[in-house]
Parts: C-alpha cells; structure tokens; sequence
C-alpha cells in the first residue's frame, strides 16, 4: 500500500467515524413517511408528558443541539430533531426552507401528537418560519389534538432586510397561528429592537406572546466559533433556558 | 463573444455593488420623529437645532462589524463636505455609556454619539437593523436612508448630500 493509498483510507476511515457519531449520540433513529419524502428524527426518548418538536436543519451537525437534547430528555423531556434538509436532499442555505413541504412538517407534528405527550415546537433563526407554517397548516386541519406551543429562539422572519423608517414586511407564515409563543432574543443583536414589532405580528390570529432578552448575547451565539464568555455560559445552559421557557408557556397556556 | 459576455457580467456585478451601497430615496409620507438625546460629555443634541444643516442620523452598535468599519470614512466625510453645513448624529442602540467609551476609544469618531439606553428612539425611528442611516436636509425632512455598511466619503455620496445643502 503506498502512502497515497494509506492516506485517501484514512480520510474515508475518519469521514465515516464522524458521521457516524451523530447517529451514535442520538438514542433512536426513525424515519417518517413526509408525503413525497422520508424524513429522518433523531429521537432524545423520556419518559414525561412533554415532546419537544426541533426543526434544527443542520443536518445533526450542531454539537450544542445534541448536548442540549440529551439534557433535556434526562430531564424528562423527549426531543425529536428531524432532519428536514437531508430528507429533501437540500443544502444548507436559506433559501432551502421554502422548499420544505408544509406537508412534510405536518406529518411530523402529527407523527409526534401521537405519542400522546404535550407537543411544543422549537426552531431558531430563519428555521422558525417552519414552525409557524407547520403549526398554521396543522391548526387549519381542525385536528382532535392541540399543539401546546412554541420557543422561537432569534427568529430571523423578514422578508427583506426591513427599510430604515418603514415598518417591516414579515414572512406570509407570521401571524397566521393561535399558537402559545414564546420568543428568545439576545440582548446585543439590533433584533431585539424589533422584538416588540414582531410580537404584535404574531398575535394578529390569536396567539398569546411572551418575549425574553437574554443578557449579553449576540443573535446565534449558540453556532459562534468566536463565543465570548457570557455566550458559553448560556450554551452551556440551555437546556435550562429551554426548560424555563416551557414552563412560561404552560403558565401562559389556554389551549391545555 | 465570450469577451463581451465577461465584460457585461464584470460591469453588471459592478453596477449591483454600487447600488447596494447607495442612498435610497425615502418615499414614505411621514413625519420626521423627534429626536432629543445627550452625548458621552452629558450635552443635549436636539434635531430641531439643526435646521439649515443636512444630517446624517446614524443608529449603530459596538456589536455592529460593519458600523466599526465605516467609522474612519464617516470621519473623513466631515472633511470632505468642506463648508457645506453638515452634522453627523450617531446614536448608539441601547448599549451601556461604559461600552460605548470603550468603543470610541479604540475607533475614535470626531462626531457626536448620543446615548439611548432606553431605545425610544429606536422604536420611534423604526429601526430594526444596524447600522440604519437617515440623511435629513435642512428643512429638517428625511430626503434618503441606507442600510448597512458603505464607505461614506466616496465621491457619489458626498456629491449627493452637498446637493441637499441651501446655495
């Protein structure tokens, strides 16, 4: 074998070990027939009444996600990550979330109501138009079972970079849910100037808003490569951060 | 033929740029909002004494890369409006007086930086990004805006604002 060989093996050996990983961090793997796709959760199983619904879209790369999850099943919170952009053979930019099925995410709520927990949803930054679309189409299907809420962490939900002295225009998927919301925002990103705006959008069909800054932190601190202290504390965090905002919702919730 | 394409491209991605970094019209048909705040030494800045003047109202962050960036062109834009009647307002989004001296002790703007702790500015300019830009002529009406970073002494920009100013 010569090195070149030796060397083109070992990449292969070491690819396939961290793609692996994921897998092997994740308890259970199960894919969802999502109309014209398959998608696949990673399953965090608990054993309390309470199913977080993520829509990460980062393919299981997100290391906090998983920590995060893990934490919060040991507390008895059961986490489903689906992986929406692999199921629709997407790639990680933008402009992909469009091309996610409403379909596809509401065979996933309904996927996981039937476990017969509490459902809530969670997304963060531009991924949180999925919740709200998800969360509109399943409530507009009149079902038996009510969704219980959801955590928009840094929603990024403009539909263009909003003009200086105009209000701004916000993804058609806003304001179209009864849903319980709870939004999270960091203190040092110019989004939390809007987070008032947003809230009163959200709130046009009904849905009752709770907003929270959280103290010194940028928007996406969670995914920084250059996290100063504060923003490692709160990663470290959050699935505290998760957990308090629940219990915000379930105080605030009238569809329970 | 593929001479002309390349050239059509290099000149259409160059057009692109430079309307991304230009003053945009404002078309709104509103009022211009008050603003009243103090600067770091505590003196009061009111945008209705500056009538006569054109204003660029700038709302930035420390935490702002591009706010950062364009500061030094900012300084320099000071010079190159000559004795045009010129202001520049810079009004720091809801950060700390101890943050802010910091920042403008490493960047060292030679304008004034008013503080806004509580954000009714903000709100009450309709500003949801950084950094968010006003340029206010002498009658006190918002003639342009602009989002984002751009190098405010470049010819074009200032050619426009000196256009603003009464003769």
């Amino acid at each position: 074998m010569n090195l070149k060989s030796f060397i083109n093996i070992l990449v292969i050996a070491i690819v396939t070990s961290i793609s692996n990983t994921n897998l092997a961090l994740a308890k259970d793997i199960k894919s969802i027939d999502a109309g014209d796709t398959e998608i696949e959760i990673r399953i965090f199983p608990a054993s309390g009444n309470v199913l977080l619904l993520g829509f990460p879209c980062d393919e299981g790369k997100s290391i906090a996600e998983e920590k995060t999850a893990r934490s919060l099943a040991g507390d008895g919170i059961e986490v489903w990550m689906p992986d929406m952009l692999s199921g629709f053979m997407l790639p990680k930019v933008r402009s992909s979330l469009s091309n996610i099925t409403t379909e596809a995410l509401t065979s996933l709520i309904n996927e996981a109501t039937k476990t017969g927990k509490k459902v809530y949803l969670i997304a963060s930054g531009p991924d949180t138009e999925l919740v709200l679309r998800g969360a509109s189409n399943w409530e507009s299907l009149k079902q038996n079972t009510s969704l219980s809420g959801a955590i928009l962490m840094f929603p990024r939900l403009f539909k263009e970079t909003p003009v200086p002295g105009k209000a701004p225009e916000y993804q058609d998927a806003v304001g179209k849910t009864k849903l319980p919301i709870l939004l999270l925002e960091g203190e040092r990103t110019p989004n939390r100037w809007g987070i008032n705006s947003l809230s009163h959008e959200l709130q046009k069909n009904g849905s009752p808003v709770i907003s929270k800054i959280i103290p010194n932190v940028r928007g996406y601190f969670f995914k920084r490569q250059d996290a100063n202290r504060s923003e490692d504390v709160v990663t470290s965090q959050m699935a505290g951060l998760i957990k308090v905002s629940l219990f915000y919702l379930q105080e605030n919730n009238t569809h329970d | 033929m593929i001479k002309s394409l390349s050239l059509f491209t290099l000149l259409f991605c160059f057009t692109l740029n430079m309307q991304a970094a230009n003053l945009k019209p404002f078309t709104a048909n509103t009022a211009t909002p008050p603003l009243k705040l103090t600067d770091l030494q505590g003196k009061t800045h009111d945008l209705k004494d500056y009538r006569g003047q054109v204003v660029l109202l700038q709302f930035w962050a420390t935490y702002c890369g591009p706010c950062r960036k364009e500061m030094p062109s900012m300084n320099n834009m000071i010079k190159k409006m000559g004795d045009t009647p010129f202001t520049i307002l810079a009004v720091d989004m809801g950060e700390t007086e101890a943050e802010v001296k910091q920042f403008v002790k490493e960047v060292k703007p030679e304008f004034s930086i008013l503080m806004d702790e509580s954000g009714k500015s903000i709100s009450d300019w309709q500003v949801f990004a950084a950094p968010s830009n006003f340029i206010i002529d002498p009658t006190g009406k918002i003639r342009y805006t602009l989002f984002g970073g751009v190098e405010w002494d470049s010819d074009e920009i200032i050619n426009k604002l000196k256009e603003l100013a009464p003769i």
